[in-house]
């Protein structure tokens, strides 16, 4: 790829390819994202990635609300054929990564410093900016302490995220690095970004390698034999120098049996970490997909009636800003959380919180636009509240017409099911299967080759957790998504509004 | 807690239904906030304003949405300061009907009714 020219001033003129990973159930959020929020072509989702091409920059891909991380995608190719018994020959396919096609390896490098150097000079401009025109004194020295914070809560973060990442693989997956014993620094010495150390020659480059072995692989090799066979064939073929400690670029490689996968780590810190959020209750992504469902728009009224920490309300009024949000929930300490999340994200001039139960909601009648909620879980929630009482009060407050999305644990699901058999009068409208909600479960639409097997197992997913939703009341459920926690999966709902209870 | 806010509850103890709306406002300390001023935002607001509650807890409010208001920047500034601008940090809130009293505390109302209380 050519040299970006000066005073183009804004993006690569072709599209580069990308991959996310993706929280397991979330894939179909991504790739809705990818699409409006980038404008991505080529879209394809295969075993926990995403895959697509867009001419976004730094700034636009660092917005990506759904995504656990992202990479800039060297190769993707069929997987290693693990079937032949001598090692040795697996490591030679595994050197042909490295040595076949060096113009892949190199095209995506220099993709990768042109997206650095783009970001950079757009610092040095604002910065720039800010000396010609009078501002008050000592405005540098206001934002760089904010900077450092935000610097410190990625790091926390990021070792956090990482422990949640590996938890929400559904393989066993060994993670290792070249030459080390296999942890991960959690370094952040610059604001997001891989330091590129100015504009190095390409023999200066230093690397590292971060494996990853699923599937038949994992049996035979681990991460770490993995790691050093590439990085000596990076060493060798390139000239670059291993740093484990700091390194220049990234590498990453993920071999299972489904795809062979090399590329480079955009940003240090995950995007499913936010630098806005100071405590996470709800894990940000699924907060923000939650969101996204909810058809929030300017001048809407929207609540969350058990909003814990705030999560589900900083994600929706850092995406929707012009609309009232309003948190409530039965806990001081709760409250208290949210209430410092709010001030640290600079948002509680714009989100209000209340001390209410879900249950006896102090609001009119159809007062409310849209709610959306993480329902808790399990015992540890002891207000001995059942999941029926909760969606018949929201029911209430809620306009005909209405959204509501609710994060639900595969109890409150099958209790909700048990509905139907119970006798709860159904909606008169009856088949879910006319609802266009179902179109929304369904794949976008791309057709791709290997993802068509992997898609359509989560079409069915969707479809058939639908199957499964009776209305509730005047409540008809549109959508429904299966989606990992980590340990556990749950379920999130939409439902709509479709006629008055004539209270 | 806003004024917006307080334009939205509603008392909830048993037996009182409609008739517990507006609350009646009682506030001992009161912060005035600076708020970014989006005009779009303030319009789409004034529709859902009930604008006796506003009138009876504050003091300096227009009488009521005036034609053409989405384009009145003046009255806009004013609906918006009203609206998003106050803060009522500690006060109660009253139910016109029951006499209940919910407390407010550091910016929070607290609306929790004991069991005998509720509606249900």
């Amino acid at each position: 790829m050519a040299a970006l020219q000066t005073g183009s001033g804004s993006r690569p003129a072709a599209g580069a390819r990308f991959f996310c990973t993706a929280g397991r159930g979330l894939e179909p959020f991504l790739m809705r994202e990818v699409r409006t929020r980038l404008a991505a072509t080529q879209v394809e989702y295969i075993s926990g990635k995403v895959f697509f091409t867009t001419c976004s920059d730094l700034n636009m891909l660092k917005k990506l609300k759904s995504a656990e991380r992202l990479f800039l995608l060297i190769k993707k190719q069929f997987p290693l054929n693990v079937s032949s018994v001598s090692k040795g020959k697996i490591f030679n396919e595994m050197q042909r990564l490295v040595n076949d096609d060096p113009e892949s390896w190199l095209s995506a490098i220099s993709i990768w410093k042109n997206l650095l150097e783009l970001d950079a000079k757009k610092d040095k401009l604002s910065q720039r900016d800010a000396n010609p025109l009078k501002r008050k004194v000592g405005e540098n020295d206001i934002t760089n302490p904010k900077k450092l914070k935000t610097e410190q809560m990625q790091e926390l973060q990021e070792s956090r995220e990482c422990q949640l990442e590996k938890q929400m693989e559904e393989e066993t997956v060994e993670h290792g690095g070249f030459l080390t014993s296999g942890e991960k620094p959690p370094e952040a010495s610059q604001n997001d970004v891989v330091k590129a150390a100015g504009t190095p020659d390409r023999k200066d480059l230093t690397f590292r390698v971060s494996c990853r072995c699923s599937g038949t692989l994992a049996k035979t090799f681990t991460a770490q034999e993995v790691g050093r066979v590439i990085g000596i064939a990076l060493m060798k073929q390139y000239g670059w120098k291993a740093d484990l400690r700091n390194p220049n670029l990234e590498i990453f490689i993920h071999l299972n049996d489904i795809y062979s996968v090399v590329g480079i780590p955009v940003f240090r810190v995950p995007l499913a970490s936010r630098a806005y959020i100071k405590t996470a209750g709800l894990r940000s992504t699924i907060a923000w997909a939650m969101a996204s469902l909810a058809e929030i728009k300017a001048g809407a009224f929207v609540l969350d009636p058990m909003c814990g920490l705030g999560t589900i309300l900083l994600e929706a009024a850092k995406e929707w800003p012009d609309v009232y949000y309003v948190g409530a929930d039965v806990s001081d300490s709760q409250l208290l959380g949210a209430c410092d999340n709010l001030k640290a994200a600079g948002l509680q001039d714009r989100i209000e919180l209340l001390k209410v139960s879900v249950i006896e909601l102090p609001l009119p009648s159809e007062s409310v636009d849209i709610i959306i909620s993480d329902i808790p879980f399990g015992k540890k929630f002891k207000l001995g509240k059942d999941i029926k009482n909760i969606l018949q009060e929201m029911e209430r407050v809620l306009h005909v017409g209405g959204t509501i999305v609710l994060l639900l644990s595969e109890d409150h699901h099958k209790r909700l099911q048990d509905c139907e058999q119970s006798g709860i009068p159904l909606n008169s409208k009856g088949s879910h299967t006319d609802e266009p909600g179902i179109e929304k479960c369904l794949n976008p639409g791309e057709k791709t080759d290997l993802s068509d097997t992997v898609s359509s197992s989560s079409e069915a997913i969707s479809q058939g957790g639908l199957d499964k939703m009776p209305p509730f009341g005047s409540l008809v459920p549109m959508e429904c998504y299966q989606v990992s926690l980590g340990r556990t999966d749950a379920f999130i709902y939409k439902y709509r509004k479709s006629h008055s209870l004539g209270l | 807690m806003k004024l917006l806010t307080h334009n939205l509850l509603s008392s909830h103890v048993r037996g009182v239904g409609p008739r517990g709306f507006p609350l009646r406002l009682q506030a001992t300390e009161v912060r005035i906030n600076p708020v970014e001023f989006n005009p779009d935002f303030v319009a789409r607001m004034i529709p859902k304003v009930e604008w006796a509650a506003l009138l009876e807890a504050a003091d300096t409010v227009p009488k009521g949405p005036i034609e053409g208001y989405e384009h009145d920047e003046k009255f806009l500034r004013q609906m918006h300061h009203v609206l998003l601008e106050v803060d009522v940090l500690e006060g109660t809130l009253q139910c016109p009907e029951s006499g209940r009293l919910f407390p407010i505390s550091r910016g929070i109302p607290n609306m929790l009714l004991s069991d005998e209380e509720t509606e249900t």
